[in-house]
């Protein structure tokens, strides 16, 4: 690997882990603290709009409850945006079967968001926003692990259960599909 | 807005725009970002998606969700909860041989009311970081091996429970995953409510 920044990172959640393990607390705080924001960005960037605070608490409860399970050949982030992930399918889910709705799929489910989410100001954002609703919800993932949070494809695919081929595919068709969205008419 | 030819150059500028790429990388970015305006388009994309996503999430309170998770000695002090990753070749071993000892009796084991714990119960499902590797490609996905921890010990399970946790291990690289039974989220109520 030729990225220190990124080694570093997973190295520090290891080293946190063995110390909340080892009975100190505080290991706890920090381990949250490092990725509470970017599973509140994944969760939002999946319509989430209420309980955004909930489902990432949900989150780490079940992640701190199986520590012990958890082994290093994954990242912890890759793990913590695992969980969340299929927390808030599940919800969408569970959300869908009260409506007693015919299956929506994900994507007309973050269009109903967006278009309910007025008062942006910016031109520009109302395009990136209506253009990042219209893809799919694969590429709505890759992409948004992509350029939210920066995760390399090896990351992103063990997240959305695919391949690094596979994800820089979406990434790219996802970002050619927001450009033309964005420069259309 | 138009596409740079440079492929390689294209793909590295979203971690360009995060800092995270190698100081060698990260020059080599900038150089061709002096004189590519296809990618100085592209990168201003990129912080315009950033900084929306930022800007439309709430600010986590990272001392109530401390305050919810479990103590380190509640749970490293548990001997493994009886629970079996499916990853752990032996453990399959040792649990079938457990069954098939335990088979003909689970019946009269379980609870009065007749009570039997699920195989697999999805609240306590979580995706293991070795189970989630890539498979071949992206439109036959395979299922990772979720799903194979189970809590409480075997005598808790039913006898169709024991059945379809052997046919589990039978077929643990083949199950389709991509939808995982529903999850009952166990929230813990936090004070203060959402943070906005
Ligand atoms: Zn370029």
């Amino acid at each position: 690997m030729d990225n220190p920044t990124r080694d570093d990172g997973a190295a520090a959640d290891e080293a946190l882990i063995a110390r909340w393990q080892g009975g100190d607390q505080r290991a706890a705080t920090e381990l949250v603290g490092r990725h509470a924001q970017a599973l509140a960005r994944f969760a939002v960037s999946h319509g989430v709009r209420d309980e955004v605070e909930e489902l990432v608490q949900d989150t780490f409860v079940r992640a701190f409850n199986s520590l012990q399970s958890f082994r290093a050949d994954s990242s912890l982030r890759t793990w913590l945006f695992t969980i969340l992930k299929r927390l808030v399918l599940d919800r969408q889910r569970a959300e869908r079967r009260q409506r007693n709705k015919v299956e929506l799929d994900e994507g007309h489910a973050i269009d109903e968001f967006d278009a309910l989410d007025g008062m942006v100001a910016d031109e520009a954002l109302v395009r990136v926003r209506q253009a990042t609703a219209r893809l799919s919800p694969m590429q709505r993932d890759v992409f948004a692990l992509r350029v939210n949070e920066g995760l390399p494809y090896a990351e992103i695919a063990r997240v959305v259960e695919s391949t690094e081929g596979a994800c820089r595919v979406h990434y790219h068709n996802a970002m050619r599909a927001i450009k033309e969205y964005m420069t259309d008419d | 807005m138009t596409d740079c030819p440079n492929g390689l150059m294209r793909d590295q500028l979203p971690e360009y725009v995060h800092g995270v790429l190698s100081a060698a990388d990260a020059a080599r970015v900038a150089a061709h970002l002096e004189e590519c305006g296809d990618c100085r388009d592209e990168v201003a994309l990129l912080e315009t998606v950033r900084a929306d996503a930022e800007g439309r999430t709430p600010h986590i309170n990272v001392a109530a969700i401390v305050s919810a998770l479990p103590r380190p000695s509640a749970v490293t002090g548990r001997p493994a909860s009886g629970r079996i990753r499916s990853t752990r070749a032996w453990q399959f071993a040792a649990a079938a041989t457990l069954v098939l000892a335990v088979g003909s009796s689970v019946l009269w084991q379980r609870s009065p009311e007749g009570a039997t714990q699920r195989v697999a119960d999805s609240s306590q499902v979580l995706p293991t970081p070795a189970s989630t590797a890539p498979v071949a490609t992206a439109a036959e996905q395979v299922a990772p091996t979720e799903g194979m921890m189970f809590g409480g010990g075997l005598s808790d399970l039913s006898l169709n429970d024991l059945e379809s946790l052997l046919g589990q291990m039978d077929s643990v690289r083949t199950l389709p995953s991509s939808q995982p039974e529903s999850m009952t989220p166990v929230i813990a109520v936090k004070d203060g409510g959402k943070a906005l």
